[in-house]
């Protein structure tokens, strides 16, 4: 397959590595292009313009940071949508806003080009390996030609329906249940250590049952060992998802009382700046709103 | 051991079949007679009043539904502060609250006797084969004391500490995780299904990874089923939870914003009839709060 990828930071190098060992041919284009010298190496063509990288293209993939760079190169000049060939796909694999989402599709479609959103679940590492998880939606026929893309990239396809929106709204919305996790789990230790418990108890009790999984885990040590420097996601990073959590809730009038608590967790975090510490320290603005810590 | 066990009901039986089973002298009480009739086939003594059950007891257990249910038995005339012997322990293995927990510390010390609280985590069905996760707070040497019938109720047990609350908040701590789970996943249900995805999508990308556990799996369930009438814990007993839970918070000085979110919802779910619904019944008011449901 022609693919073109568009956005090279820690998830698309991982990607780009991937189809490339899939044996398809990749064009690749990011913005500072120091990044591309790798990948020219292992076999890449690194395009000069967002032109460049979807000519002649079947897909053209995106991973860029937010909303911001990917309407910049799917609708400014000489963009996506201006260079994509009729009947061809962009494959939107970021984690974008439903709002973004909608105007992609919508000028996609003006264009006769197909939109499909895929955004992923997984950390630079899965992307490296091939193992992230993928929530693809879209018209199905488009969804089906990306298939051997998917193939490469993950471990697992999940369909969210022919609508683009669905895949974002999919993805916001786990985000949003890991951050309210987390907020649970700072309210529950705080809770606990007012009255004499050692925290490793509670992550003991919590983790050996009911939540055995990842999130609680992995989130559980980190406050546990009150470990945020080594930041895996940043707080100020999951204001931004909570933000375009509640937009999407806004946009469709769903109360979330619940994403209003982690943002407003998150804001108070980054107030006292903690905004570059991995987002469990949740945990410790919740200390300081009971008088534990300053 | 000579041991007393009050309350029997659909955990208490299951906990009073396996005392027995492991060997130790059984005196039971209920305040419903009928509730007796199984422990009293298996081989226990029917006592027929408390101060007849405390009689001559090492270890009385309370296995009560409520607070309200433990003041009585504990504190009422002939009860357990009257007629349990000196130095023998009262083990309080219900879910109770801070306060009460306090008051039955102080009251049994001032008695010569000894609390340990030791709330379980797990269902009847666990109950009964033994399979209980035990979460014991109390002076070392009666929690030692209690060890031998704790090996034969529980399958792993945690210890909190020396104060009996330490207990009783992680208890509480968790069930909170668990309330704020179940009510994020409302939230995250109904943004979902307002973008047009299927309920079982979402539960797919949220159960393969980083929520990979039993409260995800157990609870997302019920919501995608929306079979909320076969109730395992009622909307109603997770009120009496959720205030115990701010009560502690109260108490300690700890603001629980998604603990006040998580009650908020199960008031409105109870002011639309679904009190004796299953707690997964919180997406359903969420849904209702979103003009997703009437």
């Amino acid at each position: 397959m022609k693919v073109g990828f568009i956005g090279l930071g820690k998830m698309g190098q991982g990607m780009t590595r991937r189809i490339l060992g899939g044996s398809h041919d990749l064009i690749v284009y990011n913005r500072t292009k120091e990044k591309a010298a790798d990948l020219a190496a292992a076999g890449a063509r690194v395009a000069t313009s967002i032109a460049d990288a979807c000519s002649g293209r079947d897909v053209v993939i995106t991973m860029v940071a937010d909303d911001t760079a990917v309407k910049e190169v799917t609708l400014g000049t000489g963009g996506v949508r201006d260079s994509l060939a009729p009947g061809a796909i962009h494959l939107c694999m970021g984690t974008h806003s439903v709002s973004a989402i909608q105007t992609l599709a919508k000028a996609h479609d003006e264009a006769k080009q197909k939109m499909v959103c895929a955004p992923v679940l997984g950390r630079p590492d899965a992307a490296a390996a091939g193992q992230l998880g993928i929530v693809a939606a879209g018209p199905s026929d488009a969804v089906k030609q990306c298939e051997p893309l998917f193939q490469v990239l993950g471990r697992r396809t999940f369909e969210a329906g022919a609508t683009q929106e669905g895949a974002a709204a999919i993805k916001l919305s786990n985000n949003f249940v890991l951050g309210a996790a987390i907020e649970a789990m700072a309210e529950a230790f705080s809770l606990v250590r007012k009255y004499g418990v050692m925290p490793q108890v509670l992550f003991d009790v919590m983790t050996d049952a009911l939540f055995a999984a990842p999130a609680y885990k992995i989130y559980g040590k980190i406050m546990v060992d009150e470990s945020y420097d080594k930041a895996g996601f940043m707080t100020l990073q999951g204001l931004k998802d909570l933000n375009l959590v509640l937009a999407a809730a806004d946009q469709a009038r769903v109360p979330m009382p619940s994403a209003n608590n982690v943002r407003d967790r998150l804001l108070g975090a980054i107030a006292h700046g903690d905004g570059e510490k991995d987002w469990a320290v949740m945990a410790r603005e919740q200390n300081r709103a009971s008088g534990l810590e300053k | 051991m000579n041991v007393g066990f009050i309350g029997l009901g659909r955990m208490g039986s299951g906990m009073a079949g396996r005392i027995l089973e492991g060997g130790h002298d059984l005196v039971v009480y209920d305040v419903v007679p009928q509730a007796t009739a199984k422990a009293a086939a298996a081989g226990a003594r029917v006592a027929s009043s408390l101060l007849d059950l405390s009689a001559g007891r090492d270890v009385v257990i309370t296995m009560l539904a409520e607070d309200a249910a433990v003041h009585d038995v504990a504190f009422g005339k002939g009860g357990l502060c009257d007629s349990l012997p000196p130095g023998a322990i009262h083990l309080a293995m219900g879910t109770y609250g801070i306060g009460t927990i306090r008051a039955l510390a102080a009251a049994h010390a001032a008695a010569g006797q000894t609390l340990v609280a030791a709330p379980v985590l797990g269902r009847p069905d666990l109950a009964a084969s033994g399979q209980l996760g035990i979460v014991s707070g109390g002076a070392d040497e009666a929690v030692r004391r209690c060890e031998p019938l704790f090996t034969i109720i529980g399958r792993l047990r945690f210890h909190a500490g020396t104060e009996p609350e330490a207990a009783s908040a992680i208890k509480l701590a968790n069930n909170l995780v668990l309330g704020c789970a179940i009510q994020a996943m409302g939230e995250a249900f109904s943004l979902v299904r307002k973008y047009g995805v299927m309920p079982q999508v979402f539960y797919d990308v949220m159960t393969d990874g980083l929520f990979s556990a039993p409260a995800y799996k157990v609870y997302g369930k019920i919501i995608v089923d929306e079979s909320y009438d076969r109730a395992g814990s009622t909307i109603a007993l997770n009120l009496k939870d959720a205030n115990l839970i701010l009560a502690a918070g109260d108490i300690a000085r700890v603001p629980l914003p998604s603990g006040n979110t998580f009650r908020d919802r199960l008031l409105g779910a109870i002011a639309h009839g679904d009190a004796n619904k299953d707690v997964a019944a919180l997406a359903l008011e969420q849904a209702r709060a979103s003009g997703l449901a009437s």
